[in-house]
């Protein structure tokens, strides 16, 4: 077993280590008779040039990972077209982000409805830990409405050159001649704006395809991406009374506990001028309208006299899928299951790898005069688990360690209240880089996590024999 | 079940009496996130079509409708569009009490016994309340905070209590492995029980059993500890899985 999870690490980076001598190739190996799941790498630098135009891209959805990977083209120089069904779509979005998003995508401060400093976690004995006195006066979580972020972001591509069109994503065909220069053609209906309108059914060749179309990818299914587990979230945006929002002013609130969610968690989220109340499953899809009541009961007198504004639902990938580009296809955000475990954070990476993903491409095409292949695409998805994967793997022995049973979130709540696993835990959340610890510290802390867990456990055996 | 089914059905119907109820308009300064959309059919048609759960989740609330029972019904009309009342006028459910308990801790005090706290009774007074919100989930509070904390208790009266009953067989049994793999080491190489103290083999040896005896107290826990392996390494697995192609057979 142990080797296997050293092979991995290995089978992670192999192509780091063997990069080099791939992009000194100096002539293709296409004559290989290879089966189609096993891919060829080509060198960037014989690739052909395009000849009269530039490289031509579709970024398929508008989120902010197609419109972070929108901008990068355009600004990169390589003639985008950024394809959303629905301008002002609203996604059900918990809209947190973190601090550093803020400066590394020069986002304006207005977007940012609420700065969440303080937030509250509250064990299923109710045992309740703020969080975030270790925070300075300049940090804070930033809540923004996804309408409002997802909107500037395509602006922002617009301006920099990439044509926004309102249309229906439908299919597309892989090219015809496996040369390695046939564009692909994408067939969608493009709506003119009027209200109502029936969309004109159209037709778009381009070079490569960004898939950024969320959870329910069309083109992950067009190039037989594969699928992958996910979690239900359900949420109500509830407007309550001016006097208790003001509890809520700065404040996020976690519950924890099998009531409200037997593998995640329970929240209430401070947004414009209402909170959102939700809660997320993976395991038990069917019972969770019974969380979310759950959910509601735990919060009670804190959102008492509320109205619900609207109720949503959305699934949120729990890991990437099988297959995460192929061709001159590749995937990025939601669509490539880049959603964290454990804290369900999905903003950021959707917008950092639209990002990679389009720098790999414009890096790829020479700012769109080559044409490039999926050894370019492939360097995206090589530098995103290099950068990103400890982040996951951390996240995911979190949520298997602490989301397990109610001992375990007891313990997790109480490990919470230590002002060093506070200041590790946001300084990771908000600037998205492991800080090495003070190892005496860790050790402190590693001990006294374990000392809860056992505690807690033994409680539950306690318990068990209550009701035996 | 059922009746926290029932209850829940009127929220699920808020979107779709909202309108009807014509809600002050001017109150929604930042339309579109709050916009009361017309579009209710819309949100379901869309929850169904991008998710097989969404069309799950509205089975359930389908199916939880005609066992609404009258009051419960009624009761929904009146809280159209709040959260909280429609599920606290049916609960009436009280805090957990003991006496015991006094603003949210254990009051220890009330647990001496000749002079001592009593520990063992405040494991099983906080087990008991453990049990109870278990069953009956108790609403979070800013203005009675719970403040027990289980690190109050000495970790020796963890110890006394789940250890010891147990520590009698795990001794006998790490005496027993120990004195078994000494005699096969000496068996089979000649090396003394002595010198094998001396020997960084044989001391690592006695470490895993050691770990050993204490890891695998029951049968069941091999089992367990096999799932947890394959459950650590099932993440890496996933991510793996888009270079797995490159493994076998390729040509670089």
């Amino acid at each position: 077993m142990a080797s296997i999870a050293l092979k991995s690490f290995v089978g992670l980076r192999q192509s780091t280590l063997e990069n080099p001598s791939f992009t000194s190739q100096s002539k293709p190996i296409s004559s290989f008779p290879s089966s189609p799941r096993t891919f060829r790498v080509l060198a960037a630098k014989t690739s052909p040039k395009v000849a009269g135009r530039n490289l031509r891209v579709a970024v398929i959805g508008g989120g902010p990972a197609g419109g972070a990977a929108a901008e990068t083209l355009a600004k990169g120089g390589v003639e985008t077209f950024l394809i959303e069904r629905k301008m002002d779509n609203c996604k059900p979005c918990g809209g947190a982000i973190p601090l550093c998003m803020v400066g590394e995508f020069d986002l304006p401060l207005d977007i940012i409805d609420r700065r969440v400093t303080k937030m509250k976690m509250i064990s299923p004995s109710n045992v309740a830990v703020d969080i975030g006195q270790t925070l300075k006066p300049h940090e804070y979580i930033g809540m923004v409405r996804r309408e409002v972020l997802d909107n500037y972001l395509r602006n922002r591509a617009s301006e920099n050159g990439a044509s926004v069109i309102n249309g229906l994503f439908l299919k597309m065909d892989s090219p015809s001649q496996g040369d390695g220069t046939s564009p692909y053609v994408l067939h969608y209906t493009e709506y003119d704006g009027k209200a109502g309108g029936v969309g004109v059914k159209k037709t778009l060749e381009v070079d490569a395809v960004i898939g950024a179309d969320g959870a329910n990818s069309r083109v992950a299914k067009s190039i037989d991406a594969g699928d992958y587990e996910y979690a239900i979230a359900f949420q109500e945006r509830i407007k309550i009374p001016d006097d208790k929002m003001v509890y809520y002013e700065n404040l996020a609130e976690m519950y924890v506990g099998d009531d409200v969610s037997p593998d995640f968690y329970g929240w209430v989220f401070p947004k414009c001028d209402h909170v959102a109340v939700g809660t997320g499953t993976v395991t038990h899809k069917g019972d969770i309208k019974k969380f979310q009541l759950a959910t509601r009961n735990r919060a009670k007198d804190k959102i008492l006299g509320g109205k619900i504004l609207r109720v949503e639902a959305h699934p949120i990938p729990e890991h990437p899928r099988p297959r995460r580009l192929a061709g001159r296809v590749a995937l990025v955000g939601d669509a490539a299951g880049y959603v964290t475990k454990c804290s369900g954070e999905g903003i950021y990476f959707a917008a950092k790898s639209g990002r990679m993903c389009a720098e790999a491409i414009v890096e790829g095409s020479e700012n769109g005069k080559r044409m490039i292949n999926e050894g370019d695409l492939r360097n995206y998805l090589e530098k995103w688990d290099k950068t990103y994967w400890p982040t996951y793997k951390v996240l995911d022995i979190l949520q298997k360690v602490f989301y397990r049973s109610n001992p375990a979130r007891e313990a997790f709540v109480e490990m919470c209240a230590d002002e060093y696993v506070q200041k590790m835990t946001f300084d990771s959340y908000l600037y998205k880089r492991v800080v090495p610890g003070n190892p005496w510290e860790d050790l402190k802390l590693a001990v006294n996590t374990i000392g809860s867990l056992v505690r807690a456990n033994a409680l539950k055996q306690e318990m068990e024999k209550i009701s035996a | 079940m059922s009746i926290s089914m029932s209850l829940f059905s009127p929220s699920t119907h808020l979107p779709t009496l909202s309108p009807s109820s014509s809600y002050p308009k001017p109150h929604f300064t930042l339309k579109p996130c709050l916009s009361l959309r017309p579009k209710t059919p819309l949100f379901t048609t869309r929850a169904s079509a991008e998710n097989g759960a969404g069309a799950a989740a509205a089975a359930t609330a389908v199916e939880a409708e005609p066992k609404v029972p009258e009051p419960v019904a009624a009761k929904s009309e009146s809280s159209n569009g709040s959260a909280g009342p429609a599920e606290e006028e049916v609960k009436v459910v009280s805090l957990f009490e003991d006496a015991r308990w006094v603003n949210g801790t254990w009051d220890l005090k009330q647990f001496e016994k000749s002079g001592k706290t009593d520990w063992d009774a405040v494991i099983d007074a906080e087990a008991r309340r453990r049990k109870w919100l278990q069953d009956n989930p108790e609403s979070s509070s800013n203005d009675n905070p719970i403040l027990f904390d289980t690190s109050i208790v000495p970790w020796w009266a963890w110890v006394k209590r789940y250890h010891l009953p147990e520590a009698e067989l795990l001794n006998g049994r790490a005496a027993m492995v120990g004195f078994f793999s000494a005699y096969l080491v000496d068996s089979l190489t000649g090396v003394g029980l002595v010198d094998q103290m001396g020997n960084f083999v044989c001391k690592t040896l006695l470490f895993v059993a050691v770990a050993g005896v204490l890891l695998i107290r029951k049968n069941e826990d091999v089992e367990k500890l096999k799932k947890l392996l394959d459950e650590t390494t099932f993440y890496d697995k996933q991510w793996q899985a888009t270079w797995q192609d490159e493994t076998p057979g390729n040509p670089k």
